[in-house]
């Protein structure tokens, strides 16, 4: 141990830094920082108009639709991975967060736009009123998942493993089925505005076969506008200490709270962060076109499939998951003529994965770690002479 | 009156059912300490297979499956029934031993998510062509369709009677034989004795001489022969089956999974109990309230249960040693 | 959440004379009938040294896990500084100044070093999840302080140079520094420190109680330590409380307790009489 020197040890010590870091609080390192929060935004956006615009000259509406598929699919995933990744719980009802959100964004696309311009046709070019409309009902879709995450993420708090599976199971299988018992859809807007009140009780989504002729918003910007948005996130969450502290509950519950974590916060949080995108993403899904939104959407078969792609991916890892979720999207669509087998190739993947490789594709690295040539610098090479382990 | 006799007649012999399955849930929980998933999927594999065997007997001794004028002979339900637990106790058996045993000391979620794997491979194999194909079939009736006991509650044109089938019944008294034989087992003999030791603490149980191997095969072949027993059952009683990888078979596992649970896991007779709590729960919730939502019912007694007395009915709690 | 009550309470004495910045009260818990402790009481000053010791099984890491909020006392009373601690999360008690290693050592296997410490020492941040969603000027600096407190530690302790090592690629010596270091993270007052040189050999355990004393000294926090190696005890520790089956049967200086006949019987047994 070094020699001691005089140390402020107080409670306080946060406050002071001890060594080199400049304060930035000049203006100019204000404007410097809001534009470096901003960049991966700006980016992100960048890549998402090209997408939009470029890809249809390039390919067909069938892999365009693809492209919007797994777009939705990294969103659901990478978001599952919050909970089930990083802070090491176990939900299989992420789908019925997504259909909750999806629905409530549907019947305000749907019902807003019979009340504002008296028909459900899309309205408006990139950026319209009815693109607006859209976002703003995607944005409720997710809060309203968010909720419903606060109350899932409740019974976590005293459940560990599969107890929780099972509970987060259940809530997707309730809301399927109670979505179900919902009446049917209003098709005309002098219908509506002559029915009342009464006729949202139960609520006119469509009941067991679906909400259909919700106006087809979904398209390539806006997908990957809230993909950018949901990575950033992700990662900025990841990278900081609210982040370590959802890590340290997985590795390690009882030290993580020895170390002064608020586990029972963190793990609502994380239900909450992931729910609320899970509902932004089932508002996507459920104005893409070619989807009719249905009670079968909350299920756990759904569930599953996002499930699978967390845990091939790599659950420390959001490169690794939104590989694993691009993959098993896509490769069903070119392998149609196969379609029995796929859930039996998942199936044996699955059960293989976790009996050779159980960390998934990447573990808890990113894809720019997994690469064994590339040595990271480390501050500690450049502080003092490497020391050998004894 | 007359709605509540049905009403607890059907809950009882779905009770059986329940209770048969959620036998060997709770088996495997208490010695290998996670939930299989794939046993629904066991009970699947004992309905299906006791279909194809149905099928494949009956025109051997000269019946038409699809046309079935009279029950067939008493042997043909039993020999079906024993085949398809065979066969299921086979599965169970090959499950443990390719898949489970390497992950006895790896981390619970990744032996939960094998078991998610195994269920799926089980389902969607189930539903080749070549196996048990992707649509519903119709169970022939193997048992005759008998009313055993009758009772009319009322007088006159408003009378309604109360029936007891003998399906009902078979169900039922079987169920409780097997129960009462795995009663017997798990608590007065010797592998019961083994069977819980190695659930109380593996390692420990290995140095005092047994076999853990053998004692955890043994227990997945005891809990998938209860399995298919079951699903043999099920399908005498309801015979229009639907297709193996259909939700209504997943929510069947999932609901006596959640009836071990309630018993508590890993405690054998509050499988039994559980098993029955859950049915009448269903049926009588489905039949007064509302059937539309008879699923949430059982997991809204879930979710109470866990966050008032997690360990079950008659579990006792655990504590986390730091 | 429980909010503990905090009341400004007089301040007992310790043995030594100075005040007690730790004041436990006859704290006891019972497991189904089996009293696991009974009736403890501790006063320990500002820096102190203290050792607890004790045969295998006579209750000491329940009263780790009693005074850091693990288990509630089933009776008793627990004070810090002047602050009563009731019905407190384990967090909380963190949050409040008393930190603790663990027996068996319990790092955060798949997080770095460097992010063992830095999750101990970030449980003062302010910034919560939009300043960390929106990486707000605020929310930069904390990670940046907060990352720069944790080298400190680690160079201190000589761990900086793996930093970025996974916890558990680390050898089992550098395992228990390291725990030590992460509780220190924590900014506490109190630290109690479960068999801290339990698997060391003696080279390292001489570092070890080097260590323990230089960690008072510097950082002004009283110690508690569990630890079976007599020797190690006896040298650095001010006043020794022994337990056996959950009941106090002695506390005193080192001298005092290696001679009482109480705690020779304990670890030894009564033994042979006069013959």
């Amino acid at each position: 141990m070094t020699t001691p020197q005089k140390s402020d040890h107080t409670k306080t010590s946060q406050a002071t830094v001890s060594s080199s870091t400049p304060p930035s609080s000049t203006s100019g390192g204000a404007v410097s920082n809001t534009l470096t929060g901003l960049l991966p935004l700006a980016i992100g956006i960048a890549v998402a108009l090209t997408l939009h615009f470029g890809l249809p000259l390039i390919v067909n509406a069938f892999y365009a639709r693809i492209v919007m598929d797994i777009g939705i699919a990294i969103i659901m995933a990478v978001s599952l991975n919050i909970v089930n990744g990083m802070t090491g719980q176990f939900s299989i009802g992420h789908a019925g967060f997504m259909t909750l959100g999806g629905y409530l964004a549907a019947f305000i696309t749907y019902y807003g736009s019979m009340l504002i311009w008296g028909d459900v046709k899309t309205h408006g070019g990139l950026l319209g009123p009815g693109e607006l409309l859209f976002v703003s009902s995607c944005i409720m879709g997710g809060v309203l998942a968010a909720g419903a995450g606060y109350v899932v993420g409740l019974p976590s708090l005293r459940l560990r493993g599969d107890y929780l599976a099972i509970v987060t199971l259940g809530f997707g299988e309730i809301i399927r089925v109670v979505l179900q018992q919902t009446g049917r859809v209003i098709n005309h807007a002098d219908a509506l505005k002559q029915g009342g009140l009464s006729q949202l009780i139960p609520p006119p989504v469509g009941g067991a076969l679906g909400f259909g002729g919700v106006p087809k918003y979904t398209n390539i910007f806006w997908v990957y506008t809230i993909l950018t948005i949901t990575i950033v996130a992700a990662y900025r969450l990841k990278r900081s200490s609210l982040g370590r502290s959802m890590i340290s509950i997985r590795e390690d519950e009882i030290a993580a709270q020895a170390m002064g974590v608020n586990i029972a916060r963190q793990k609502i949080l994380a239900f909450v962060i992931a729910a609320f995108f899970a509902g932004v993403a089932g508002g996507l899904f459920a104005h893409e076109s070619g989807v009719i939104i249905s009670p079968q959407d909350a299920g756990f078969q759904r569930s599953f499939d996002y499930v699978i792609m967390t845990v091939l991916g790599g659950r420390g890892s959001i490169t690794g998951v939104m590989l694993a979720a691009g993959i098993l999207t896509a490769l069903p669509e070119f392998l149609r003529d196969f379609d029995q087998y796929r859930l039996i190739v998942y199936a044996l993947l699955l059960i293989i994965m976790m009996l050779v490789r159980p960390q998934g594709l990447f573990g808890i690295h990113e894809i720019w770690n997994m690469w064994p040539l590339r040595r990271r610098t480390t501050k500690a090479t450049v502080n003092a002479p490497s020391q050998e382990a004894t | 009156m007359s709605d509540f006799a049905q009403t607890l007649i059907t809950a009882l012999a779905i009770g059986s059912l329940y209770a048969l399955i959620a036998l060997g849930y709770t088996m495997v929980y208490g010695i290998l300490k996670f939930i299989n998933f794939a046993h629904s999927d066991i009970v699947v594999l004992g309905a299906w297979s006791s279909y194809k065997l149905a099928i494949w007997i009956l025109p051997a001794i000269g019946l038409d499956p699809l046309n079935l004028k009279a029950p067939p002979p008493f042997w043909v339900p039993a020999v079906v029934m024993l085949a398809a637990m065979v066969l299921c106790g086979a599965v169970g058996f090959a499950i443990e031993r390719l898949a489970y045993r390497r992950l006895r000391r790896a981390p619970r979620l990744n032996v939960l998510i094998t078991a998610i794997g195994v269920s799926l491979l089980l389902q969607n194999f189930g539903q080749l062509s070549f196996i048990f194909g992707a649509s519903p079939q119709s169970m022939p009736q193997l048992m005759p369709n008998l009313e055993l006991v009758s009772f009319s509650f009322g007088e006159g044109e408003s009378a309604q009677r109360v029936v007891i089938g003998l399906v009902d019944v078979v169900i039922f008294s079987l169920a409780t034989v097997l129960m009462l034989l795995m009663q017997y087992l798990v608590f007065h003999t010797k592998l019961g004795v083994a069977m819980r030791a190695v659930s109380f603490n593996t390692d420990t149980a290995a140095l005092m001489g047994i076999n853990v191997d053998r004692v955890i095969s043994f227990t997945f072949v005891l809990g998938s022969v209860l399995a298919a027993a079951a699903g043999f059952l099920l399908v005498m009683k309801y015979t229009s089956m639907n297709q193996p990888a259909h939700a209504t078979w997943v929510l069947l596992g999932l609901k006596a999974f959640v009836a071990a649970v309630i018993g508590g896991i890993g405690n054998v007779r509050g499988a039994v109990l559980g098993g029955f709590v859950i049915a009448f729960v269903e049926q009588f919730g489905a039949f007064y309230i509302s059937s539309a939502y008879r699923d949430v019912y059982v997991f809204a007694l879930l979710i109470v249960i866990l966050l008032v007395k997690p360990s079950g009915l008659l579990g006792t709690p655990m504590r986390e040693k730091v | 959440m429980t909010v503990p009550t905090s009341r400004t309470l007089d301040v007992k004495k310790s043995e030594n004379g100075l005040p007690a910045l730790l004041d436990v009260d006859a704290i006891g818990i019972s497991f189904g009938g089996l009293k696991a402790v009974d009736g403890f009481s501790l006063q320990l000053p500002t820096a102190g040294l203290f050792g607890l010791i004790g045969p295998n099984g006579a209750g000491k890491t329940t009263v780790f896990n009693l005074l850091t909020g693990v288990y509630e006392p089933d009776c008793g009373k627990i004070q810090l500084g002047s602050r009563r601690l009731i019905k407190c999360k384990p967090h909380e008690i963190t949050a409040a100044g008393i930190a603790r290693t663990f027996q068996n050592i319990r790092l955060f296997p798949d997080l770095t070093v460097l992010d063992n410490v830095r999750l101990a020492g970030q449980l003062h941040n302010k910034h919560g999840l939009w300043s960390t969603l929106l990486r707000t000027q605020g929310h930069r600096r904390e990670e940046d302080v907060l990352k720069e407190k944790a080298y400190d530690l680690l160079r201190i302790f000589e761990l900086q140079d793996r930093a970025h090592e996974l916890a558990s690629n680390l050898s089992y010596g550098h395992q228990r520094k390291l725990e030590i270091v992460r509780a220190l993270a924590t900014d506490p007052r109190v630290l109690l420190l479960d068999e801290p040189a339990a698997g060391l050999n003696p080279q390292e355990k001489i570092l070890l109680s080097q260590s323990i004393q230089q960690i008072r000294e510097r950082f002004q926090v009283a110690v508690l330590l569990i630890e079976h190696d007599m020797p190690l005890v006896m040298e650095i520790c001010e006043r020794i409380i022994v337990l056996d089956h959950g009941v106090t049967i002695c506390k005193g200086t080192p001298s005092e307790v290696q001679n009482d006949p109480r705690v020779i019987a304990a670890y030894l047994g009564s033994g042979l009489t006069d013959d």
